[in-house]
């Protein structure tokens, strides 16, 4: 995706450079105005939009309709995003993200930002099961009273069990840490990184069971799970609503707004391009008139911005008294960090590694240690912290090939003490060491591999429950030893319910098949992820998301 | 030489209007007409030979007037062809470039026009402003809100969602950091959040410069600062009104496009031009319990034309003068000299406001607002 990205807009300026071209080399005016024409003739706007706005992709078709103008849109994580704008490495002629606060709040980010426009509006909220509020307490009895402490309360007691996007990637997550930090210190103004009170995002957190990325993922797994490991969706009102529409959850949710903390997300559609201004106020012009605000208004059940279009779909009126959003870096780094490295449930992982002879190809043995030792080192980037080791944090090494080898264990201390800070780096120096030693040789027993480091998970996981486990695997091959696929389903339908829960993530680098490895993650509830695609370090930031 | 040509608008609009006092440019006139130099006078209204190409950056609020087809009917009978590129007003002053820079730029409001003179000044530019329109500054709330200061003191009604605020008190109250809920009869609007006017960012914006000027004022026990020492030292304290605030809005429409579109649970209380609120009466509906708050005394911000060289002179010369011209800015909510025409614009748009402006006060001199701003920018990075 980001390749053709790259070329597209390579190709655009070459285009450009033809059309410039055109005084200099007067002989070939005919030429150079053909080479300019398709320029002129189909104007275009390359769009880095936040993952939630996927519902909002038929604006595509809309817009060339009613414009001429060719929108592209394409997706990341809110972090992902803001970091590939504050950095420049986007090379979208324009952004559209839910929130752009914290984009906004960085000088850096100003000047990337020419012009903004908000299209539409969504507050995050608080979905429960129907036949769930009564039993969460007095509390909930009247909507209008409920607040972010009741929320913290309810999941502190073991009654509240939500899903909700990762504070860490996400702006629903962490304005929802927001929320309840904001509430436990019933600060009257924006809150700075002095107010975070750890007890009562640790009490919030005891209730966060569903952990994800992207709200698509966990809207699957919520439809599964509801009833039975969660009762409650933190996420935008146009989410939740759209989920009650879709007819596909067991039962509907009830939509609780909380009381003065609400966080409304107001999608300020950005020119990041000089030159795209043209076409950047055709798409804004276009996205804020009446046709396009009533079509997002019904399709995607977000509050228009347009007064003309708010007959479209009647919203809940109550006043939503707004949190102040905090721009102070101090708080969204204190917030992150402290998620990450302390309130989270810790994650203990399984990294099987491919160490077959076949990985001696190409860079991929290279590429497999350069990742490792990012993710056991120190990239500071708004994201990069989320894909580094953190705190707590337990990791098996099992290397394989012909057959599955020994295990090596890592664990990271808590970062509680000076000591522990000196221990945490001195293991994640073993870490990179371990990465530079591995050798490759011989054959790929995949599937046996992973069975392998699903029962060992398993076994951790019944002696220490307070852990997040999951199983990673790297491979660059076909599977040539040991059991083949089929072998492998009937051994994993085999396995206890237990280690059936444990989500199996892929990476396939080299000529590893697609196929299999989707299906294996599948089955399991991860994910799959290719690193011809997608940079290793990337890979694991989303990784970490869904841990 | 910037002077002698505003001396000479003030000149030729003083004669147009028949002598009827155009205060908004009151209390500069006097300071330049003292000045002595005397204008020379080129007759606006002359149609063109040739056709003039002018290059020009443009803020937000006067985007929509210079697409108006009869502006653009009217710039080519005179002789213009303009190329015009909407850009932050406060980020105009960079664009002042020594060769190859725009021949014009129209910022929303006196300080960055103010920037931009002195921007130019450092280039060696020369640079002349010509006051086009212009409005005060007002608080954009809710009938609720407006109810709530009547009943502690704060606001009087002046019309059916038209309230004069008590400058003075309000400061007061929200340096004292009162919480909604604290306040009289607040039933309507019991809130822990602390009362605080939301701005655009003082750093960035225009309007927000404004809010800084008033703030201090008021800071000042109702004088300006004049001296360096006093605009530091209430300019350090204002800048708490700014840092509570949270995140500001860092475009002219941010504020407003929040209270239009959030409404009172964000924005109980928002800083913004007249004519924004004017502009959206003319063309949508404004939500129902609006109220305008004018903010005793308030700001009459002058919405400037920089010409930045002799070819662009006559276009903001033109724009300033030509009743036509003056006539189609108050549709798009600006006020003009002729108050009665704006009036009954209003009217038409069924939006009450306070027409006669009775008290307002100048903003601080160039050098103390900058100065003020310098300081609450420092103050806000720590």
């Amino acid at each position: 995706m980001k390749l053709k990205f790259g070329y597209a807009s390579l190709l655009a300026a070459a285009l450009l450079l033809g059309g410039c071209g055109k005084d200099s080399k007067p002989p070939a005016p005919k030429v150079t105005a053909a080479a300019a024409s398709p320029a002129e003739t189909m104007p275009s706007l390359s769009v880095l939009a936040t993952s939630d706005l996927r519902d909002a992709q038929p604006l595509e078709e809309m817009v060339k309709k009613a414009t001429g103008v060719t929108l592209k849109f394409t997706f990341g994580g809110t972090m992902e995003s803001t970091e590939q704008v504050l950095t420049g490495k986007t090379t979208a002629d324009a952004a559209w993200f839910a929130n752009a606060k914290y984009l906004l709040s960085d000088p850096q980010g100003q000047a990337r930002v020419k012009l903004q426009e908000k299209i539409m509006l969504s507050p995050i909220v608080v979905g429960v099961s129907e036949s769930e509020v009564a039993r969460l307490g007095p509390a909930w009895a009247d909507p209008s009273k409920v607040t972010w402490k009741t929320v913290a309360e309810a999941a502190k007691a073991g009654k509240l069990k939500y899903a909700l996007s990762n504070p860490a990637t996400s702006n629903q997550g962490y304005m929802a840490l927001v929320g309840v930090v904001a509430a436990s210190t019933q600060k009257a103004e924006a809150l700075t990184a002095a107010d975070i009170d750890r007890k009562a995002v640790a009490d919030f957190l005891r209730g966060y069971k569903l952990v994800g990325d992207n709200s698509t993922y966990l809207a699957e797994k919520f439809i599964e799970q509801q009833g039975i490991y969660v009762n409650a969706f933190i996420n935008y009102e146009s989410w939740l609503l759209s989920m009650n529409q879709s007819g596909k959850l067991k039962e509907p949710l009830k939509l609780f707004y909380p009381r003065e903390g609400i966080a409304t997300a107001d999608y300020p559609f950005m020119l990041l391009s000089d030159a795209k201004r043209v076409e950047y106020q055709k798409v804004v012009d276009y996205l804020k008139g009446d046709e396009a605000q009533t079509w997002l208004a019904r399709a995607t059940l977000r509050r228009p911005v347009n007064p003309n279009a708010a007959s479209a779909v009647t919203f809940p009126t109550a006043t939503l008294i707004e949190l102040p959003f905090s721009p102070d870096r101090g708080l969204a780094d204190g917030l992150i960090d402290a998620y990450l490295n302390e309130f989270r449930k810790p994650i203990a992982s399984t990294f099987v590694l491919d160490v077959s002879g076949s990985m001696n190809g190409g860079n991929r043995r290279a590429d497999l240690i350069s990742a490792l030792h990012s993710v056991a080192g120190a990239d500071v980037s708004l994201t990069g912290r989320l894909a580094r080791l953190s705190s707590r944090e337990r990791i098996w090494m099992l290397p394989f090939s012909d057959e599955t080898g020994t295990p090596t264990y890592f664990e990271l201390p808590p970062a509680t003490t000076e000591t522990n800070v000196q221990k945490k780096a001195e293991i994640l120096e073993q870490v990179r060491e371990y990465a530079s030693g591995l050798t490759m040789k011989g054959g790929t027993a995949l599937y046996d591999a992973i069975l392998d480091a699903l029962i060992q998970m398993s076994a951790a996981q019944a002696k220490d429950r307070n852990y997040q486990y999951s199983v990673i695997a790297f491979t660059d091959g076909e599977n040539t030893k040991g059991r083949n696929l089929t072998q492998f389903k009937e051994a994993y339908a085999a396995l206890p319910e237990d280690a059936r829960a444990i989500p199996v993530f892929t990476v396939a680098f080299g000529e590893a098949s697609d196929v299999a490895l989707k299906e294996i993650s599948k089955l399991s509830g991860g994910r799959s992820f290719d690193a011809r695609k997608t940079p290793l370090p990337a890979v694991f930031k989303e990784i970490r998301a869904y841990q | 030489m910037n002077r002698t040509v505003k001396t000479l608008i003030t000149v030729v609009l003083l004669a147009l209007l028949g002598g009827s006092v155009f205060w908004a440019l009151k209390s500069t006139q006097t300071e330049q007409l003292a000045n002595g130099q005397s204008p020379s006078l080129s007759l606006p209204g002359l149609r063109a030979t040739q056709t003039v190409e002018l290059s020009g950056v443009i803020a937000l609020d006067v985007e929509p007037f210079f697409k108006d087809v009869r502006v653009t009917k009217w710039l080519g009978d005179n002789g213009f062809k303009l190329n015009v590129t909407r850009i932050g007003s406060r980020d105009m002053a960079q664009r002042v470039a020594a060769s190859g820079g725009p021949d014009f730029m129209f910022p929303s409001g006196i300080v960055a026009a103010n920037q931009i003179l002195d921007a130019a000044k450092r280039a060696n530019q020369t640079a002349t402003q010509y006051t086009v329109f212009f409005t005060p500054m007002v608080i954009a709330s809710w009938q609720p809100i407006a109810e709530i200061f009547q009943t502690n003191g704060l606001a009087k009604p002046l019309q059916p969602g038209v309230y004069a605020v008590d400058l003075a008190k309000l400061v007061a109250l929200m340096q004292a950091k009162t919480r909604w809920k604290d306040l009289k009869g607040s039933q309507a609007y019991e809130v822990n959040k602390s009362v605080l006017v939301s701005t655009t960012d003082v750093r960035k914006s225009n309007s927000g410069a404004m809010y800084l000027a008033l703030a201090t004022y008021a800071l000042n026990g109702n004088e300006l600062p004049t001296d360096r020492a006093t605009a530091e030292k209430v300019a350090k304290i204002a800048t708490d009104l700014f840092k509570r605030q949270g995140y500001q809005e860092n475009y002219v429409n941010g504020n407003f496009d929040d209270y239009i579109s959030i409404g009172i649970g964000k924005t109980p209380l928002a800083f913004i031009y007249e004519n924004q609120m004017m502009a959206f009466a003319l063309s949508k509906s404004l939500p129902k319990d609006m109220a305008i708050l004018y903010p005793q005394p308030t700001i009459a911000n002058k919405v400037v034309y920089v010409a930045m060289n002799e070819r662009s002179k006559r276009l903001g010369e033109l724009l300033s003068t030509n009743s036509e011209m003056q006539n189609i800015g108050v549709e798009y909510g600006f006020r003009i000299a002729d108050s009665a025409a704006f009036a009954q614009k209003a009217q038409g748009a069924k939006l009450n406001v306070d027409e006669r402006l009775s008290n307002l006060i100048d903003p601080p001199s160039f050098e103390t607002m900058s100065t003020m701003i310098d300081v609450v920018t420092r103050e806000m990075a720590q």
